[in-house]
């Protein structure tokens, strides 16, 4: 909220400076996000009197000005503007100045005749967008008067965050007695005194409070004799400081008041209150009310309204309505101050979208002993400013009231909870200079009674606050926490974690964070038939669904990468994927289902780019197998098997489902299906994988197992062989390592050829072989045995032939 | 046949001394000392002499043949240098070519800025913990002393889960949304055990919110300690070594009170500005601080929730916005660019 300085000023010593003021303000929890100066930019400027205007003699749009600047001897200025006469006061910029727009003024000479400043227009003082002319100002203004003081710009205005457990903070005053409890200075708090004459208010009018919960309290006044004109210079100023736009004189003194005690009210025309009657009730169904700003509302049942005999005339809280606005003819007021409970104005505000300076105020709680001072204050500068008189009798509907909440403070949990001594006589001097009244004590503890406005302070912690936020956090010591106990184990899957992104990072992939929620249509082109979590109120129909898979994402940045004529994308990310749970929400048990899973996708020119060292090779389907192959290697996790097929969103002869040894699904490599490369517009050749990173992580070996190095050395022959193009590596490998079981160490595939002369449907598959023994070295002899052996076993087996 | 031994000797001296490429040298060994070579020819003769002089002649022509050994050695040395020397002043690679190493992918830097948040409290003892993201209510704010029509529900605007699409066979215990902060995951880690605790919390937030400084979706690391006399002095010692262990030890912090349903007393805290270093700058809008973190005192209510006794233990609560540190961190003036993923972006990191 906005806090003019010159006016908190009315009731607490200020520190000097401002910057100090503020300093100690946020110090005390009270955070000063900004300071404004509006006069700032005007310095130099001053209220001047033209004396003598004559034509210049040289240029015939020009006048040769006389002026009083309230320094004594006048001052020569040329000036262009025809809209003044001589006597009127006008802003002269003094020879120095630099204007708001970035003007500085010199002295000069125009078309030969000497000039000592510029008279300026509002335009020129950065007041309005426009202006034709000089800004003429109060006759009764001095000469030689800063232009900010006369325009009552010399204030500073302080923006404060005030934090949603403070409301009693929204006020001048709350802000003025947090400045005495900081500064130790006296707080003065406005006593108006009130002169009642005429018929009482009881005769005028008859108030009725129907929900006491709801409003625990309503206030009131008649004021009669009213003039409705514009309030003061001075009370316009401050409303303008604190961003309220002035109206009249009513509307702007029951602001002013709101914004002097955080206590809103409300001023109808009282002859337009149908039975001269006030109820305070539940709205009925269906019942419309027009508010102040011009909107017909339909009410629900659960608002609480404020009613004449016939109708509803406000929104308890929220606005009042148009029916009994205050305007020009009004003559006689009902002056309402009220408390209403803040969960009410709180649905209210939020299903009629009306956030007002009353509704922000009860919602947070509004103070129950301001009532009164409130309407007070206000009834007496109607009295001031509006020639009202004010009918005997003070209207206060208060059945329920409750006594103060006390709160015990044992002093030494100060030193426990914060871990500083702060002295007992300055624990007690915080508290009490706060507000808060001692009602009893005993050892080491004293017991308090809470002020009404606190509706923050509830129990011993709230009082530890307090203090520790007056004493001052940079008064606490920073000490680091005690020993531990124990070390904690590493987390589960964190170490498996990083390796699986430096695998990636290794494999060339860039990791990228996507939103969790994406486009239902992104997962029906995927072919993702299972129904998605939705969100109720999504910001759009693009982040309406929790993504039940990770590609669509990656996809987009595919999409936003091409575009954008990038010739290589390989890209992960490691996150969740959502899923319903019938079962969920119980107790404590999450409400759906969250998969944590790596994706990841490769398209375009392979290695990142085009290189000099090799031709524009594009990815294929073994650049993300290799990807995952990385990750597997990492991880230490072996018997990976891969069977061909994919779901819907895969080419079913181009990908694979990836199992772990004991069968466990893991997910899927492959390349994207035909049709969902088309219908999305991306270009060919995506290939994707997504993997469950749980049981990844589960078989993941993070600390391998040594095995002694081999003392024989190994004989190495090769073997190719030329089998029907569709079986597989894995089938021939197979074979071989059984054949050649226990002297085939490994057998590696180095060349997978089709064309000739290979026969049509038929590839050649080149393995090499590595033979070894554990206890001697090879004869030439076995090997070319056991060579022998594993090419007859392929052959009959497989139907392959060795290729000559 | 000695005259034919000095004339041949003195033949070959001058041939070998005028040879500079191997291939000439080789031939002229071959030509002078092979076995058909112009030394076999003169000494194939000799049988014919009386044994006297053939001794006397064999003692030449040893001294001759080791002579031209030497020299076709030196020959050979020198034009094996000359070579080498050819070879390097040849001309050379052009090492401006890229190499053929496979440039490593790139982090993403709200994944590694959490990854080294979490990181830096691990070396104060803090365990990891996750929790659900699809969250119910009461962990997001009624169990954080958040009850319903609390003004400070305000502070975070909701994405709220459309029950239906939950599958539930019964309706969940509380309304169900994306949860607003990593703050549940206190209460969830507290419930599954007994203090003493600490831990840090990372992971992905909602809040309904999308502009040029906001973005739906973002991330948190929430940290909680919780024992026997933790007090708010330890929160701002642990608070201020993280800072100085991952901004730099001349990093200054400041503590604010603040308002945390869930925490009380609360704290924001500020860091001198890493831009300027606290001079004042555009970065920290010339106040020389930059908020950073949320934290407290953990609040009474929200050890109830967890099933602690508040009058047995006290703790410290704190949270971070992992993207805010991110775009402090390397200089990030568009959140939004965090999100899109822009190839052009991501290979910066």
């Amino acid at each position: 909220m906005k806090i003019s300085v010159k006016w908190l000023g009315d009731y607490v010593a200020l520190p000097p400076s401002v910057d100090e003021l503020a300093r100690k303000l946020t110090a005390a929890g009270l955070e000063i996000e900004g300071l404004e100066r509006p006069g700032d930019g005007l310095r130099g400027v001053v209220v001047a009197q033209i004396k003598e205007s004559v034509q210049h003699p040289n240029a015939d749009k020009l006048s040769v000005t006389q002026i009083d600047a309230g320094g004594g001897a006048l001052v020569q200025v040329v000036c262009g503007a025809k809209n003044y006469k001589v006597g009127d006061k006008v802003p002269l910029a003094t020879v120095g100045t630099k204007l708001p727009n970035g003007m500085e003024i010199k002295q000069a000479a125009l078309r030969g005749v000497d000039s000592s400043g510029m008279l300026c227009s509002s335009k020129e003082l950065g007041l309005t967008e426009e202006s034709s002319g000089l800004l003429i100002l109060s006759p009764d203004l001095k000469p030689g008067t800063p232009i900010a003081e006369a325009l009552g710009l010399d204030d500073v205005v302080l923006e404060v965050n005030v934090t949603p457990n403070r409301p009693d903070a929204l006020s001048h005053l709350g802000v003025a007695r947090e400045v005495s409890v900081v500064t130790g200075a006296a707080l003065k708090v406005p006593q108006p005194k009130l002169t009642e004459s005429g018929a009482p208010a009881s005769q005028s009018v008859k108030v009725r409070v129907e929900d006491s919960v709801r409003c625990p309290r309503y206030g009131a006044r008649v004021v009669e004799n009213i003039t409705i004109k514009p309030s003061p210079q001075w009370m316009q100023d401050r409303l303008k400081a604190c961003g309220v736009r002035a109206i009249n004189n009513v509307v702007d003194i029951t602001n002013y008041v709101n914004l002097e005690f955080g206590q809103p009210l409300h001023a109808f025309d009282l002859d337009k209150l149908a039975g001269q009657e006030i109820v305070v009730r539940g709205a009925k169904k269906g019942e419309k009310l027009t508010t102040l700003d011009g909107k017909e509302r339909t009410l629900d049942q659960d608002e609480l309204v404020i009613c004449d005999r016939d109708r509803p005339q406000a929104l308890a809280g929220v606005m009042g309505g148009g029916d009994s606005e205050v305007t020009e003819k009004t003559t006689r007021l009902l002056l309402e101050a009220a408390n209403f409970l803040g969960s009410g104005v709180r649905r209210a505000a939020k299903r009629h979208a009306l956030h007002t300076e009353a509704s922000h105020r009860f919602e947070r709680g509004a103070d129950l002993d301001a009532v009164v001072p409130a309407i007070e204050r206000a009834a007496q500068l109607l009295v001031e400013l509006a020639g009202g008189t004010v009918a005997p009798g003070l209207i206060d509907i208060y059945p329920a009231e409750k006594p103060p909440r006390q709160v015990t403070l044992r002093f030494a949990r100060v030193e426990k909870v914060l871990g500083v001594a702060v002295p007992e006589a300055e624990v007690r001097r915080i508290l009490e200079a706060l507000g808060f009244q001692k009602l009893s004590e005993s050892a080491g503890q004293a017991t308090y009674s809470v002020p009404r406005a606190r509706v923050d302070v509830e129990r011993e912690e709230d009082l530890l606050e307090e203090v520790a936020r007056v004493f001052g956090y940079d008064n606490i010591p920073a000490k680091l926490p005690r020993g531990l106990a124990s070390l904690a184990p590493e987390p589960a899957h964190s170490e498996a974690e990083r390796r699986l992104r430096q695998a990636m990072s290794g494999a060339g992939l860039d990791e990228v964070v996507n939103y969790s929620f994406v486009a239902p249509k992104s997962l029906e082109v995927l072919g993702l038939k299972e129904q998605p979590v939705a969100l109720l109120n999504p910001l759009s129909v693009e982040q309406s669904v929790m993504r039940t898979s990770l590609i669509p994402g990656l996809l987009e940045n595919l999409s936003r990468s091409v575009r954008h004529q990038v010739e290589s994308v390989c890209l992960y990310e490691t996150g969740r994927a959502y899923f319903r749970d019938s079962e969920g929400g119980q107790g404590t048990r999450p409400a759906a289902r969250e998969v944590n899973r790596v994706a990841g996708l490769v398209w375009g020119l392979r290695g990142g780019g085009r290189s000099w060292t090799q031709k524009d090779a594009r990815a294929d389907f073994y650049d993300a197998k290799g990807a995952v192959e990385a990750v597997l290697g990492a991880l230490r996790v072996d018997g990976v098997t891969w069977s061909l097929g994919g779901p819907a969103a895969y080419h079913p002869r181009a990908s694979a489902e990836v199992k772990l040894a004991d069968g466990t699904v893991l997910g899927h490599v492959g390349e994207l299906h035909p049709r969902v490369v088309k219908s999305l517009g991306l270009p060919e050749g995506v290939f994707v994988f997504e993997l469950d990173t749980e049981p990844l992580y589960s078989a993941a070996r993070l600390v391998p197992e040594y095995h002694s190095l081999p003392r024989f050395p190994a004989v190495l022959r090769d073997l190719a062989v030329v089998v029907p193009v569709e079986l597989a590596n894995d089938s021939v490998r197979k074979v071989i390592l059984e054949v050649g079981r226990p002297l085939v160490e490994d057998a590696l595939v180095f060349d997978v050829y089709t064309g000739k002369p290979i026969p049509e449907g038929k590839k050649n598959l080149a393995y090499a072989l590595r033979y070894r023994s554990a206890e001697r070295t090879l004869t030439d002899v076995e090997v070319t045995e056991a060579h022998q052996r594993i090419i007859s076993e392929v052959n009959q087996r497989l139907g392959a032939s060795l290729r000559a | 046949m000695r005259d034919r031994l000095q004339a041949l000797a003195e033949a070959a001296r001058r041939e070998i001394a005028g040879a500079s490429e191997l291939p000439a040298v080789e031939a002229l060994r071959v030509r002078y000392l092979g076995k058909k070579g112009e030394l076999s020819g003169v000494l194939g003769g000799m049988g014919k002499l009386p044994p006297e002089e053939r001794r006397a002649l064999g003692e030449v022509a040893n001294i001759v043949k080791a002579e031209l050994e030497k020299l076709l050695a030196e020959a050979t040395q020198r034009a094996e240098d000359a070579a080498l020397e050819a070879q390097l002043q040849g001309p050379g690679l052009d090492v401006t070519l890229p190499g053929r190493a496979v440039a490593p992918g790139s982090r993403h830097p709200v994944s590694r800025t959490m990854e080294d948040i979490v990181r830096t409290f691990s070396r104060l003892g803090f365990d990891v913990a996750a929790g659900p993201e699809i969250e119910l209510d009461y962990f997001n704010f009624e169990a954080l002393n958040l009850p319903k029509d609390h003004p400070a529900r305000d502070m975070q605007d909701t994405f709220y889960v459309d029950e239906p699409s939950l599958g539930h066979a019964k309706k969940a215990d509380s309304s169900v949304l994306l949860r607003t902060h990593t703050s549940p995951v206190q209460v969830r880690y507290m419930l599954q055990r007994k203090p003493p605790i600490r831990a840090v919390m990372p992971g992905r937030v909602y809040r309904r919110d999308s502009d040029i400084t906001h973005t739906p979706m973002f991330h948190q690391v929430e940290g909680l300690l919780v024992d026997k006399d933790v007090t708010f002095a330890e929160l701002k010692g642990s608070l201020d070594a993280f800072v100085k262990a991952f901004f730099g030890s001349d990093t200054r912090t400041r503590f604010r009170p603040s308002f945390f349903p869930f925490t009380e007393p609360s704290a924001e805290v500020d860091i001198s500005c890493t831009s300027c270093g606290g001079k004042g700058c555009r970065v920290c809008k010339q106040t020389g601080w930059l908020e950073v973190l949320g934290s407290g005192m953990v609040h009474p209510n929200v050890f109830t929730s967890a099933g602690y006794d508040p009058g047995e233990v006290t703790g410290y609560a704190f949270g971070m916005g992992v993207e805010r540190i991110a775009m402090l961190r390397y200089r990030i003036d568009d959140l939004r660019m965090m999100f899109e993923n822009d190839a052009r972006f991501l290979e910066q990191f």
